[in-house]
């Protein structure tokens, strides 16, 4: 479908070093990464608006390396939209339409078609200037799939809305996506869109991918301790790993894990804190890892409530309000927590950290 | 000196106001009916207003055909040798008119480049041509400079959606940008336009000051002020002046304008 092969770009600030990317069918890919991270740049350099220093673009079986935007059939969203201000949301929208002449009644059907999808037919002779932001989200989403699209580059397009909105949307984007059945390529720094949206995920990092697959595999075997970090596993403790020979030992500082995976040198653990059982007694069970803690502050999170708890070092664990209020948690009182090993995630960051200084 | 300071600053604003006004004002206050209707209804002064409107029209053209791509493409930057070109293009613009002019008629008259268009018939110097190079040479940084900071102040990503939306490049800036620069556009238009119609060091040195050839309205100043026609004089620089605060009119108007966008 596409692939992105080894592409390199600089412009600026911003670079793409070697970078590789493959659809196979029309899935919706969620790429995250930091600001900084080139993805824009790299959703620029699909559309065809940058040509790679080195590299080629592969798109439906064609090398469409040197193809003018205009040729490529891929859509494209800015996060501030750029919405046309000289012209109405009805010209915004006929834009392309115009642009490549196409005929009248093809026009007709498909403004109706994604019009109602997504309920903006009273907004056709309004200014953009006058919309709000989520109208001007559908505008531009419409503007952008009335050429039927092959691929729809979004870049952050949630980022500027509230909350209610942003949910909203993402519910719409993803019935444009089941109903249109194109692959979309979405930008984020939001770790929600991935589990909100993503059939696989990218991780990007300094101008390259450095993880992809389905979202659950990636969270649940992070490769690298910055793609821990953005999935949003909280607890990440760095520290010393030393085998013994059966396994080896975690020193995380006031805290020592024994796990039986041999590690050795600097590693960074990762533990989901959803991952983490918290009981009032020591409980027998197949996990072998049970600690003493005691409950420093109690955060909600929605539905949730995170529960920050010293066991020596600092580690969230995530419960949720009923059985908060059950086991009458508040800052002070002892608890036990409780995890199996297989949640425990050791990175590896000897050889990561020295590249990462350079 | 604390809670003086803002007093002070009025004052001097509205003394330089005072100023402006005196000295201006007074300049309508030494025409008098009669001479305005002798001088309007004059040959010379006639002639005078139809070249300027004829060869100011035309240099603002000319200015807008190479400034609009020229400033478009700065603005975009990224061009190979961008720095030591813009500031090359800028020169002219703290350079006194009347040195641009000495470069001129010693381009057009001793160079080979010169001699050589004088060889096909297409002579410069002392001519109205002469006129319509001195002003074009003279106002082009300055359009430039005004459409540069237009389109940079649009943002590229206009034209990239408008390319993955069926735009060439060409079609991108014409559909997409050009009209978002409409304010700076006419802005910088106008202001070139009162410019070329007052020109006078570049063109007096290029075109040199024949009366009822090269006379434009500044020109016709010049030699009326010289022969002692003080009424004629008179009443030209008010013409000018009217130009100039139509122009500022309509300036302010057009940035209210832009400001609300």
């Amino acid at each position: 479908m596409l692939f992105v092969d080894n592409v390199s770009l600089t412009l600026g600030d911003f670079h793409l070093n070697s970078l590789s990317l493959h659809l196979e069918s029309p899935e919706y890919w969620v790429i995250i990464g930091p600001s900084g991270a080139g993805k824009t740049i790299l959703l620029e350099t699909i559309a065809g608006i940058h040509r790679p220093d080195k590299g080629r673009i592969y798109f439906e079986g064609n090398d469409i390396t040197h193809y003018q935007p205009k040729d490529r059939h891929i859509a494209m969203m800015y996060q501030d939209l750029m919405l046309f201000p000289h012209m109405t949301v009805r010209e915004n929208i006929l834009f392309s339409m115009k642009i490549r002449k196409t005929d009248d009644d093809d026009i007709k059907e498909k403004v109706s078609d994604l019009v109602n999808i997504l309920g903006i037919s009273n907004l056709i002779d309004r200014n953009p200037d006058t919309l709000s932001g989520g109208e001007a989200q559908r505008v531009a989403l419409t503007r952008a799939l009335i050429q039927k699209p092959r691929l729809l580059l979004l870049d952050e397009p949630l980022s500027a809305l509230d909350s209610m909105t942003r949910e909203r949307l993402r519910q719409e984007i993803r019935k444009i996506h089941q109903h249109l059945k194109i692959p979309i390529i979405h930008i984020t720094h939001h770790f929600e869109d991935v589990y909100a949206l993503a059939e696989k995920v990218a991780i990007m990092q300094d101008g390259m991918i450095v993880q992809t697959g389905k979202p659950e595999d990636v969270f649940s075997h992070p490769c690298t301790p910055y793609v821990a970090q953005i999935c949003g596993t909280e607890n990440i403790f760095r520290g010393e790993a030393t085998a013994d020979g059966t396994g080896s030992v975690l020193n995380l500082g006031a805290l020592c894990i024994r796990i039986t995976a041999p590690y050795s040198g600097p590693v960074v653990v990762a533990l989901r804190s959803e991952d983490i059982i918290i009981s009032l007694e020591r409980f027998r069970s197949s996990a072998r890892h049970t600690l003493q803690a005691t409950v420093v502050e109690l955060i909600p999170s929605g539905p949730f409530i995170r529960v920050v708890l010293n066991t020596g070092i600092r580690m969230i664990a995530m419960v949720t309000r009923t059985s908060c209020e059950e086991f009458a948690l508040k800052p002070g009182c002892q608890v036990f927590v409780t995890f199996k090993e297989s949640a425990i995630h050791v990175i590896p960051t000897g050889e990561l950290d020295d590249e990462r200084r350079q | 000196m604390g809670k003086f300071f803002y007093p002070i600053t009025a004052i001097l604003a509205f003394f330089s106001g005072g100023v402006t006004l005196l000295v201006l004002g007074g300049l309508i206050t030494f025409i008098s009916p009669d001479s305005i209707v002798q001088t309007l209804t004059s040959p010379e002064i006639g002639y005078a207003i139809q070249l300027s409107l004829v060869t100011s029209i035309i240099s603002t053209t000319l200015c807008a055909v190479v400034a609009i791509p020229s400033g478009y493409i700065l603005s975009r930057g990224g061009l190979y040798g961008q720095r030591p070109l813009v500031m090359l293009l800028m020169l002219p613009l703290s350079l006194p008119p009347l040195v641009a002019g000495v470069a001129l008629l010693l381009f057009f008259a001793r160079t080979p480049i010169g001699t050589g268009l004088e060889d096909i018939g297409i002579t410069v110097v002392y001519t109205q041509l002469g006129i319509i190079v001195a002003q074009w040479f003279v106002n082009l940084p300055y359009l430039i400079r005004v459409m540069r900071s237009s389109f940079a102040m649009i943002s590229p990503r206009y034209e990239h959606i408008a390319r993955t939306l069926g735009c060439t490049d060409f079609q991108a800036f014409w559909h997409i940008t050009l009209p978002m620069a409409r304010a700076g556009l006419i802005s910088g238009l106008v202001i070139t336009w009162s410019k070329a119609m007052g020109e006078f060091g570049a063109v007096l040195m290029l075109a040199g000051a024949t009366r009822m050839h090269t006379e434009t309205l500044p020109i016709a100043l010049y030699l009326n002020m010289a022969t002692g026609d003080l009424d004629i004089a008179i009443t030209t620089a008010c013409i000018l002046l009217g130009i100039a605060a139509v122009t500022m009119f309509f300036f302010e108007r057009l940035s209210e304008g832009s400001e609300r966008v």
